[in-house]
């Protein structure tokens, strides 16, 4: 690693980032345009934001606080847990824990920095954690690994079963950094007798692991609160999931990536909640206008993720669609399966529901929250069966009245590059457009994004779709 | 009798599995060291782990799988797309790895569009990454939901009793395994290693019975045999890391100046030293050899186990190096091969980290050279 590069820690950086970004919009409509000039390798990231209005702005704010909370956890006397996205970090705060989710600091810093979190990718690979593997955890644990961050107390990971080389990187820390580590792990079948066991089992030797690792029980009282929050958050987050299926779709391309961001950063906690329900507000107002989310107010097509978004660019891929009148329709990351989300009418036997009955009942919420979380709950099984990623896909694409289904990963993704060529075509046989983007999420010097975009454009035009 | 294993190494199918069908008898195909042949022996099946060997081009591979994958998976796919594999009654695939696991799909879908090319039992083993007690029971489930779909397909009756008469034979298998790797492991060998892979391998590619047999008349051949002492001048080395079936490479090792002593792969030794408990409940059993005995890095969080195998291996073995090979795209090799690389050089022991593709061995110049490198340097 470039040794300026050991000058800062990753997180102190960006939280300092965040810090000033969302500042930007605290003066005039004229100071937050002039201060914007001043700012020319992250305008285009703190342009995403600030042109949502307040809920744009919440959010830089909130991520500043996730990540002042990184920074000053030790000194709170907390302890601090690596994480992945694919994990609910509601039990965390339930327990006074501070997560580092690595995959959401690597897409901050892939979206704030010029040159992303190449420097931390590639310390990766100098230590011998291969360059196959995922850059989303690559991205961040590089700077952790180097000891360019908080101090991690501990480490879980919630892929086992689901995604080799997501939960091969928190193996990796594991030894490297020699911090405990607990890998809650998945059956293929999501709702059969002996999964549902399975998934609670070992959720509840996550939390003897907790309590083992702070010292502490599990607070009933606090558990409930952040469970009853969370289910207030999913059904805001759903009322607006379904103003989505109207035509047009009223909700501004950038906030599913809110709502999904959100989530992995915020489950559980009030401000998540202040923030949902301002984006509520904004859509239901489009709504009743009956004009779409997209800027020009104008929606062309209507595109479902079936996989994760790219962040590359300055987040390029919003203004993308925003510019081409492209609905961004969500995707398997937006998406929590909750019982009451309004796609789940009809299915909500699969869908995971919150119960704070009891401790009992609330371990097996969680539990059951965090064996649908993104991936988890796609495509931990072979694609095509009951409740996998085909599935899943065609019938949010039916229900959301996709025009395309576009796919997008890294190449670290063994698990969907493995069929993403099978899902594709089936998809195409369904009567979906089906695109498979051939970049990196959070890697451009695997496919720039002028090439990426140039094929996505390539991709509309050749299937007529704009 | 090195013939008969140096032929049955060599290819696809063998003598023994062409007799086996032509007296009627089905044979099944499985994936990965997770999955236990006993259940097959039990219900009167031949075992034949698949293998990814003699392939020659990669279209069929290449157009189910993705790019960014391990060509191990895909030299399967593109055999079982050529036909090679249309001897199989079933098969068996299992979640060793992410890309292994994908095989079922890619399989299932290239049998819709080449019909004939998916045998008629297909199933997916569904094993756990860990193995604290409910992941134990997880695993005792998914071995009996296998015997009760081969028993239901194949109209077998897998009892307790048979499974522990096939569990037996299978312990006989691994014993007769360790004492060849004793004799590779001597320190005047009297088999190259090389050899003595060719022979390892037949065990999951012929009838145990039959394996044993030869296997029993090897070591008879073997321990009359005088030592010629070339092996002293070689350097020995222990050959570890990703899943490796062809004796290629071995040689390639060999040519280099080296002997391989000893070995941590899939098709290799790797657990043969742990028999399967005979006497307790045959399913619990295989349990606990097959998963808690478990030495691949698909493991999360046993890489201390890992390293500890390895290094008795090593030192048992008196290899004085050891090459730490993973294929491309097999993250769970790779980059445990850098923990255990920094850990064994701690100790003494020099590594070699060596990436390559599996298949036909296209960058044997650079892997040769890498080795020859790394035997001067032991030196």
């Amino acid at each position: 690693m470039r040794p300026e590069i050991y000058e800062y820690d990753f997180d102190w950086m960006l939280w300092r980032c965040m810090e000033a970004a969302g500042k930007i919009a605290d003066g005039r409509q004229k100071e937050t345009r002039r201060m914007l000039e001043y700012i020319p390798y992250f305008r285009d990231t703190a342009e995403v934001f600030v042109n949502l209005g307040k809920p744009g702005i919440t959010f830089m704010k909130m991520i500043s606080r996730y990540l002042e909370n990184i920074v000053c956890a030790r000194k709170q006397g907390k302890k601090v847990a690596m994480t992945t996205f694919c994990f609910s970090p509601s039990v965390f705060y339930a327990m006074d824990i501070v997560p580092v989710t690595l995959e959401v600091m690597t897409v901050l810093a892939t979206a704030l920095w010029k040159r992303g979190t190449a420097d931390y990718m590639d310390y990766c690979v100098e230590l011998g954690f291969t360059e196959t593997s995922c850059s989303a955890q690559r991205g961040s644990l590089g700077a952790y690994l180097a000891g360019l961050g908080a101090e991690i107390d501990f480490i879980v990971t919630n892929t086992a079963g689901v995604c080799d080389t997501n939960a091969n990187a928190f193996a990796f820390s594991h030894k490297h950094l020699n911090k405990p580590f607990y890998s809650l792990n998945y059956p293929s079948g999501l709702t059969d007798e002996a999964s549902s066991r399975y998934h609670r089992e070992d959720f509840r030797g996550l939390v003897a692991f907790l309590e083992n690792q702070t010292g502490k029980r599990l607070d009933q009282d606090r558990l409930k609160q952040v469970l009853e929050e969370t289910a207030k958050q999913e059904k805001i987050v759903g009322e607006m999931e379904e103003l989505q299926m109207i035509v047009p779709n009223p909700m501004p391309a950038a906030y599913n990536f809110i709502i999904y961001g959100g989530r992995f950063m915020f489950a559980g906690m009030p401000e998540y909640t202040k923030l949902v329900s301002d984006m509520l507000g904004v859509v239901r107002k489009n709504a009743e206008k009956g004009v779409s989310g997209l800027f020009s107010g104008k929606e062309r097509i209507r595109a479902f993720f079936f996989y994760i978004d790219h962040y590359n660019m300055g987040l390029s891929l919003w203004d993308f669609l925003d510019r081409h009148g492209i609905s961004h329709l969500g995707g398997i990351l937006s998406r929590s399966f909750k019982d009451d989300a309004p796609y789940m009418k009809g299915m909500e036997d699969v869908a995971y529901r919150i119960d704070t009955a009891d401790l009992d009942s609330m371990i097996d919420s969680i539990a059951m929250i965090n064996s649908r979380m993104p991936m988890v709950r796609s495509i931990r099984g072979p694609y095509d069966r009951p409740n996998m990623w085909l599935e899943d896909s065609l019938m949010l694409a039916e229900i959301y009245r996709a025009d395309c289904l576009i796919y997008n990963g890294t190449p670290g993704c063994r698990n969907t590059w493995s069929n993403v060529k099978l899902m594709a075509g089936d998809l195409e046989k369904a009567g979906y457009p089906a695109h498979i983007m051939s970049g990196d999420a959070f890697d451009e010097r695997v496919e720039s994004w002028e090439s990426t975009s140039a094929r996505l454009e390539e991709f509309f035009r050749i299937r007529g779709l704009l | 009798m090195m013939d008969f294993f140096r032929k049955t190494a060599a290819g696809i199918t063998n003598p023994h599995v062409e007799d086996w069908i032509k007296r009627g008898g089905r044979v099944i195909g499985y994936t990965c060291s997770l999955i236990p042949p006993e259940i097959f022996h039990a219900a009167g099946l031949l075992p034949f782990r698949l293998r990814g060997i003699g392939t020659t081009s990669m279209e069929t591979g290449d157009a189910y799988y993705g790019p960014y994958v391990c060509t191990f998976p895909k030299c399967l796919l593109q055999l079982a797309g050529r036909g090679d594999y249309g001897f199989l009654a079933g098969a068996v695939v299992s979640t060793g790895c992410d890309s292994m696991r994908r095989l079922d799909e890619c399989w299932r879908k290239a049998g819709r569009d080449f019909p004939g090319i998916l045998p008629e039992f297909f199933h997916y083993f569904d094993a756990p990454h860990k193995t604290e007690p409910h992941a134990a029971a997880w695993f005792e489930g998914e071995i009996r939901r296998l015997i009760r779909a081969v028993e239901s397909f194949f109209g077998a009756d897998i009892t307790d009793e048979k499974l522990k008469e096939s569990i037996c034979v299978y312990n006989k298998t691994r014993r007769l395994i360790c004492e060849l790797e004793d004799l590779r492991a001597a320190e005047n060998p009297v088999i190259s290693g090389e050899d003595a892979f060719c022979a390892i391998l037949a065990s999951s590619a012929v009838p145990p019975e039959k394996f044993n047999e030869h296997m029993e008349h090897l070591l008879d051949e073997l321990r009359s045999k005088k030592a010629t002492g070339g092996g002293k001048a070689k350097k020995r080395l222990m050959l570890a890391g990703s899943i490796n079936d062809d004796p290629g490479l071995m040689r390639l090792i060999e040519e280099a100046g080296a002997a391989v002593v000893a070995d941590s792969i899939c098709f290799g030794t790797r657990g043969a030293d742990r028999p399967v408990d005979a006497v307790t409940d045959p399913v619990a059993a295989l349990g606990q050899k097959y998963l808690a005995g478990c030495l691949c890095p698909r493991m999360f969080g046993e890489y201390d186990r890992r390293l500890n195998a390895l290094a008795e291996k090593l030192t048992r073995s008196g290899a004085e190096g050891i090459i730490l090979q993973n294929i491309r795209f097999c993250d769970l090799h790779g980059s445990e091969n850098s923990l255990l690389e920094k850990d064994l050089e701690k100790n003494g022991i020099p590594c070699l980290k060596l990436e390559r593709e599996y298949g036909p061995l296209t960058d044997t110049g650079r892997m040769k050279m890498r080795i020859e490198a790394f035997v001067e340097q032991i030196s």
